[in-house]
């Protein structure tokens, strides 16, 4: 079968840490090297940083065992206003920098969701 | 200014004050993505310093008559140069971090005592200035002898190889000849059948059945006595071990 974690949460700072800490694990388990897990860990900071400038309060998280670590970052509930910076630029363009598998999706309102695949 | 027209300057005068105005206003994108790499064991200035220097090669090599987004194009390149230099730093030997300033107090204590005395100071006094032993104070002054393997070992560049380079390999030779000695020992407990048996098998790697067509006997003869050898030979090599 293959592995699967699935989180769900609110797009609070606090709670970013702990989705950090626990993309830290995951990379572990899936036998990521040092780099690929600290790029991974940069990436799933950055892709909620991109909900979050895009208006969701909160967001869903899955790694999933694809050619490798498999994570999906997906914004659930969008209650506030998009916020058009720079800053979001610069998020996609670092997360393609770091990333070759990159997918960001955008509906009518902005980014919705990012995924992207380490370690294939 | 808009960003078009500071670069067209720029490429027009190639005055250093014009490309000094491009650094400032973009210095933010560098600062953002340094903060990003924070927490991998490199000081946030340091990774500033890294990304400035990415944003100021870029800038020489962006190309604005294409018409991407400065932002754009520069943020891959700074990318790009803060993870190769956490590579080549991932390469040296790094000393902890209270053996570095260890070895900074020591300096410091070193001078002011060589100039009020006029004479360098012993381990023990510095262990007493310190407030540390003196094995502390010796294991810190020769942790600052570790260099990296990259270095050149010569004086310079250009005097040759890296340590890495003349480093020598580790030497299996001595094992290699006592083991050689152990299996010629055991050889002899073996008749001559079984020697040749353990030529073809083992020298030339030849297969069971290619043994036993060269001797003229059955594949399962040879497989026999294979299985017969090593017992003897393995009884014997224990045997030579307790001696």
């Amino acid at each position: 079968m293959k592995r699967l974690l699935e989180l769900n949460l609110t797009l609070q700072n606090e709670l970013m840490t702990t989705v950090r800490l626990t993309t830290g694990g995951v990379c572990s388990c899936f036998g990521l090297t040092l780099d690929e897990s600290e790029d991974c860990k940069l990436c799933v900071t950055e892709a909620l940083l991109l909900l979050t400038r895009n208006g969701f309060q909160t967001a869903r998280v899955v790694f999933c065992e694809e050619e490798g670590l498999q994570v999906i970052l997906k914004g659930e509930l969008r209650e506030g206003a998009r916020e058009n910076s720079v800053e979001e630029d610069i998020s996609c363009a670092l997360l393609e920098a770091l990333v070759e598998n990159l997918s960001i999706e955008r509906d009518g309102e902005g980014v919705c969701a990012v995924s992207f695949r380490f370690g294939s | 200014m808009e960003e078009l027209e500071l670069f067209q300057r720029y490429r027009q005068t190639g005055d250093v004050a014009d490309r000094n105005k491009i650094v400032e206003k973009y210095t933010y994108i560098a600062s953002v993505i340094a903060k990003k790499f924070v927490g991998r064991g490199v000081e946030y200035d340091d990774l500033f310093q890294v990304a400035v220097l990415a944003l100021i090669k870029g800038i020489e090599r962006f190309d604005e008559s294409k018409g991407l987004q400065f932002s754009t194009y520069i943020t891959p390149t700074i990318t790009g140069e803060i993870k190769n230099y956490f590579r080549d730093r991932s390469r040296l030997i790094h000393l902890p971090r209270r053996v570095s300033e260890l070895r900074v107090k020591i300096k410091r204590a070193s001078d002011r005592i060589l100039s009020e005395t006029g004479k360098a100071p012993t381990a023990k006094q510095l262990a007493s200035e310190l407030k540390v032993t003196e094995e502390e104070i010796v294991r810190a002054m020769e942790a600052g002898n570790t260099v990296s393997i990259d270095n050149f070992s010569g004086d310079g560049e250009e005097d040759g190889m890296s340590f890495h380079e003349v480093l020598p390999a580790e030497d299996l030779s001595f094992e290699q000849i006592e083991n050689r000695d152990a299996v010629q020992s055991a050889m002899r407990i073996l008749s001559d059948t079984e020697r040749q048996i353990v030529s073809y098998r083992f020298g030339e790697e030849l297969s069971q059945t290619e043994t036993a067509r060269r001797m003229g006997v059955s594949q399962m003869f040879v497989s026999r006595l294979e299985r017969k050898i090593l017992e003897k030979l393995k009884q014997k090599l224990q045997k030579s071990m307790k001696d």
